[in-house]
């Protein structure tokens, strides 16, 4: 099993995952229609760019903008979720061991200490994010199962790698199943709303552009997120 | 019955059929009708596979269901944070769920959708600002609103008001010689007080054309004589359009696209054919969203731009102060405490913020502007924004938004509120009428008109 998972296995999620979100995001910006959508894309370059990067930019700090001022809390774990949730699983020290093994190259590594702070980070917002989802009225009437199951694989591998990473019970077997459950959720990026780990990125240029052309960008100072 | 004689999917073409609709007092007939319209499921899927693309399509798939934005919106606020006014459950629940079902949506269904996209959306675009996905569910609410039109299910008074574009290329039934007529009614009028006051029609080569609301014509022509005025002691070399001259599209609220793209092309049509420096709308926000943002769109102009030069009145008028061709008597600037109403459709829309700051910095004695909060790109909705002030089946609805802006006025402290907005002028006035909190409130040019400095060579012989 465990084989199987970090050989064929282990090459056909990443290749699912990779090849899918490379997909998604060409098809997301070939989609895009300046008649439709109303946004002339084309005819201001330098000025979408601009807004692109501006509404990208802004967004991924946190506090950066109006919208995670107004809502300090669940900026908190979202941050403290997604921050985790990006540098753990690229450059945990055992990963890039891993990945040195199978195709020889491997990124930076962070500090194990660091990374067990963010594992942690990430179990106890994902806690409060379905806290949140049960307890205000204004997130329980958009949840749905669905939403749920998104949180569980995203969560899973964190859970799974603390358990092998502490030793309780069957290294092997925890290891194993950590293994299965990255893939998993590698597999379902392209094909779920984790697709937003690249549509994030389209979507909010697509708003920056609509703003910089459009909506006001050569008129002022421009948008404040 | 699946199509009726007033409620069906056919636009209103000729003066007639519009005529006969009016007549139908509050759409007594046509809502009754409307509760037998069939929806032709066919058509509105083929629309949404043919028009839904990839930007809204990604809108729908990745809201994460976070609820950031329901804060953002003001008609969540002020009904009593309603889950079901949370935005994103707003689209979800209609526009989500049409595609979900590829269009197989029955009439009681639809309904729903109808009372959604014009009772809880105003279009104003701000929880677009608030989603971290930059997820704009007003631009998506625009959007279904065509798909309601398409299908019939749209309020009566817009069915009216893109009839009425159709009709009269303007939202009511002013023809371009009532225009004219009444523009040049309203000149002669002031001609003893302004000497040499004219207003050019059709002039070529002029460096502006003026646009105007035929609401000013219809209901409120001094409207026009203040324009008149403040040109002519600016010294500007302007004229208007005999056809082309509104600048308003209450088929935009409606979502009838078709209309939309004859009413611009109309105003296009008088640039091409006067070959002015600049085009000036008159103050108006969903005029200039429709005509300077949307329009070079619905008309397929590649560039997004109108064929010259497009500008709001607050943008000419910044600029005839700043360069002093309108001098304001400093004895008569406003001594009491006022505040600005931030337009939706050409502030976060079109970025005009620090322009009719700069107004404000010309003509109120320095101590007596306070801001509302929020304000600028942020500021609420007025309360009858899209439409919402001129639907007769909705009114309890929109006078429950227009307590945001009320109290926003009470918080303020201030006793005038300026609205360069014919939508938030009006919003303002019916929350006065409803909640009477003794609030003033005016357009620009009646408070520049009245303390703007007459040069010498232009003031009348004793």
């Amino acid at each position: 099993m465990y084989k199987f998972l970090t050989g064929p296995m282990f090459w056909l999620s990443l290749s699912i995952c990779l090849i899918g979100m490379i997909v998604k995001f060409v098809l997301y910006f070939k989609g895009l229609n300046w008649q439709l959508d109303r946004v002339a894309y084309k005819a201001y370059p330098s000025l979408g760019f601009k807004g692109a990067a501006n509404s990208i930019f802004k967004w991924l700090i946190p506090f950066g903008t109006h919208g995670w001022r107004k809502q300090p809390f669940m900026t908190l774990i979202f941050f403290g979720f997604h921050i985790g949730a990006v540098i753990v699983p690229l450059f945990l020290l055992a990963h890039n061991i891993f990945l040195k093994e199978k195709i020889g190259i491997s990124l930076i590594t962070i500090n194990p200490a660091l990374a067990d702070v963010l594992s942690w980070s990430v179990i106890i917002s994902v806690f409060f994010l379905i806290l949140r989802r049960i307890s205000l009225p204004e997130v329980r009437i958009l949840t749905t199962a669905y939403d749920y199951f998104i949180l569980l694989i995203s969560v899973a591998p964190f859970v799974t790698g603390l358990i092998a990473r502490y030793e309780i019970g069957n290294y092997s077997l925890w290891l194993t199943i950590h293994i299965l459950c990255g893939e998993v959720l590698l597999i379902a990026i392209p094909f779920t709303k984790l697709s937003h780990i690249v549509l994030f990125f389209a979507s909010r240029a697509q708003l920056g552009m609509d703003y910089a052309i459009k909506r006001g960008g050569t008129k002022g100072k421009g948008m404040v997120w | 019955m699946p199509e009726g004689i007033f409620c069906n999917k056919k636009p209103i073409e000729n003066e007639e059929d519009l005529k006969a609709l009016l007549n139908d007092t509050g759409g007594k007939r046509y809502y009754e009708e409307m509760k037998s319209l069939e929806v032709n499921s066919d058509l509105l899927w083929k629309t949404i596979q043919n028009t839904l693309k990839s930007r809204t399509k990604t809108w729908l798939d990745i809201c994460a269901h976070c609820g950031m934005c329901a804060d953002s919106c003001f008609l969540y606020l002020i009904n009593d944070r309603d889950p079901k006014q949370v935005p994103a459950y707003k689209i979800q629940s209609t526009l989500g769920e049409i595609v979900k079902r590829k269009g197989k949506v029955d009439n009681e269904f639809m309904h729903m959708v109808m009372e959604t996209a014009w009772a809880k959306c105003t279009c104003c675009n701000r929880c677009g600002m608030y989603c971290p996905h930059g997820i704009d569910m007003g631009v998506m609410f625009g959007y279904l609103r065509g798909l309601c039109y398409q299908q019939g299910f749209v309020p009566w008074e817009l069915k009216i008001g893109a009839g009425m574009h159709r009709v009269y290329r303007a939202q009511m039934d002013v023809t371009d010689d009532d225009f004219v007529e009444t523009f040049k009614w309203m000149v002669e009028e002031n001609e003893e007080d302004y000497p040499g006051l004219t207003v050019s029609v059709d002039k070529e080569d002029a460096d502006i054309l003026y646009t105007v609301n035929a609401r000013e014509v219809k209901h409120y022509p001094e409207d026009l004589a203040e324009a008149a005025i403040l040109f002519h002691l600016a010294g500007e070399n302007w004229t208007v359009p005999s056809s082309g001259w509104e600048q308003t599209s209450l088929a935009m609220f409606a979502g009838d696209w078709a209309a939309c793209k004859m009413q611009v092309e109309s105003v296009y049509a008088a640039m091409e054919r006067l070959k002015p420096k600049r085009m000036i709308g008159t103050e108006c926000g969903h005029a200039h969203r429709a005509t300077v943002i949307e329009g070079p769109y619905w008309a397929g102009r590649s560039n997004g731009k109108p064929p010259v030069e497009s500008i709001h009145y607050v943008e000419w008028l910044a600029e005839a102060l700043r360069k002093g061709k309108l001098k304001i008597d400093p004895a008569k600037r406003i001594k009491k405490k006022v505040t600005l109403q931030d337009s939706c459709n050409y502030i976060r829309n079109n970025g005009l913020k620090e322009i009719t700051r700069e107004i404000i910095s010309y003509i109120v004695e320095p101590g007596y502007f306070i801001e509302m909060t929020p304000n600028k790109e942020h500021n609420f909705c007025c309360g009858g924004g899209g439409g919402f002030n001129g639907i007769g089946i909705f009114r309890p609805q929109r006078n429950k938004a227009l307590i945001t802006k009320r109290d926003q006025l009470i918080n303020s402290g201030a006793e005038l509120v300026i609205a360069p907005c014919h939508n938030c002028w009006d919003a303002i006035r019916d929350l006065e009428e409803e909640y009477k909190i003794g609030i003033k409130w005016s357009f620009l040019k009646p408070l520049v008109v009245s303390m703007v400095e007459i040069p010498e060579h232009l003031k009348p012989k004793e």
